[in-house]
């Protein structure tokens, strides 16, 4: 293979333009991470939910806080995020938006769909 | 020469692919059908939330969902792993500590649900 000394080597990381169903699939990787390292917390939480009323006390108090109420949506939003640019994997799979304009106009719709159920879990709770 | 030898037989991986999307399809379920359930009844308090959990159905159905989650996860994690670590060593520990925390977790959940 010859090699072409004179092709374009640009990664300047801030000025390639990732398409949105780029950034949905990074995304979907970085929730996911960030959802297996908090299962640790979820499990405690959920151990703790069911060993006695003042624990469970305890985390219905801690969770109706400014900062409790910011710590649930961050996670509501990473779960919901997840949630829906799996939705459009799943689609892909069985062919639905695997066109260029669908599939972007889906990825957008992942995007406006986890921030609409923040924004209704906000309200709701 | 070397990423070729490395990338197994053509199908190697279709087990992690339907195991990634059939856990997905019941998570997504359970998630939606406790969206709902919790929506219509509303739970108050310590022991209405503790009797739920210990309804049999319940229970079977949440032994379900944690497996899925850590199966995902298993999933998941090693796809990301495979995709960025690349030199071996490091590839190798931070799979094996995965598969060994996933596993204690997986006791825990067992734990949790047995009580």
């Amino acid at each position: 293979m010859v090699k072409n000394k004179k092709r374009p080597v640009y990664l300047n990381l801030f000025k390639i333009r990732l398409p949105v169903g780029g950034i949905l699939s990074i995304l979907h990787r970085a929730t996911g991470a960030f959802l297996v390292v908090l299962l640790p917390i979820a499990l405690y939480i959920l151990q703790r939910s069911l060993h006695d009323p003042e624990a469970y006390a305890r985390i219905a108090t801690q969770a109706a806080t400014p900062v409790g109420r910011v710590v649930v949506l961050v996670i509501v939003w990473v779960f919901a995020q997840h949630f829906f640019s799996g939705v459009r994997h799943l689609l892909l799979d069985i062919g639905i938006g695997d066109s260029k304009p669908v599939a972007r106009r889906n990825a957008w719709l992942a995007f406006a769909a986890s921030l609409a159920v923040v924004a209704l879990i906000g309200v709701c709770l | 020469m070397s990423r070729l030898r490395s990338a197994g037989s053509a199908h190697a991986g279709v087990a992690e692919w339907l195991l990634q999307r059939v856990t997905s399809l019941y998570m997504g379920g359970f998630v939606i059908y406790a969206i709902v359930h919790f929506s219509l009844l509303p739970i108050h308090g310590y022991a209405a939330w503790k009797a739920w959990f210990a309804t049999g159905y319940v229970r079977i159905a949440w032994a379900l969902f944690l497996a899925s989650i850590l199966i995902h996860a298993w999933v998941g994690m090693r796809s990301i792993y495979l995709d960025y670590l690349h030199p071996l060593w490091l590839r190798f520990s931070v799979t094996l500590l995965t598969a060994l925390g996933l596993l204690a977790l997986a006791l825990w959940a067992a734990r949790i649900l047995l009580a």
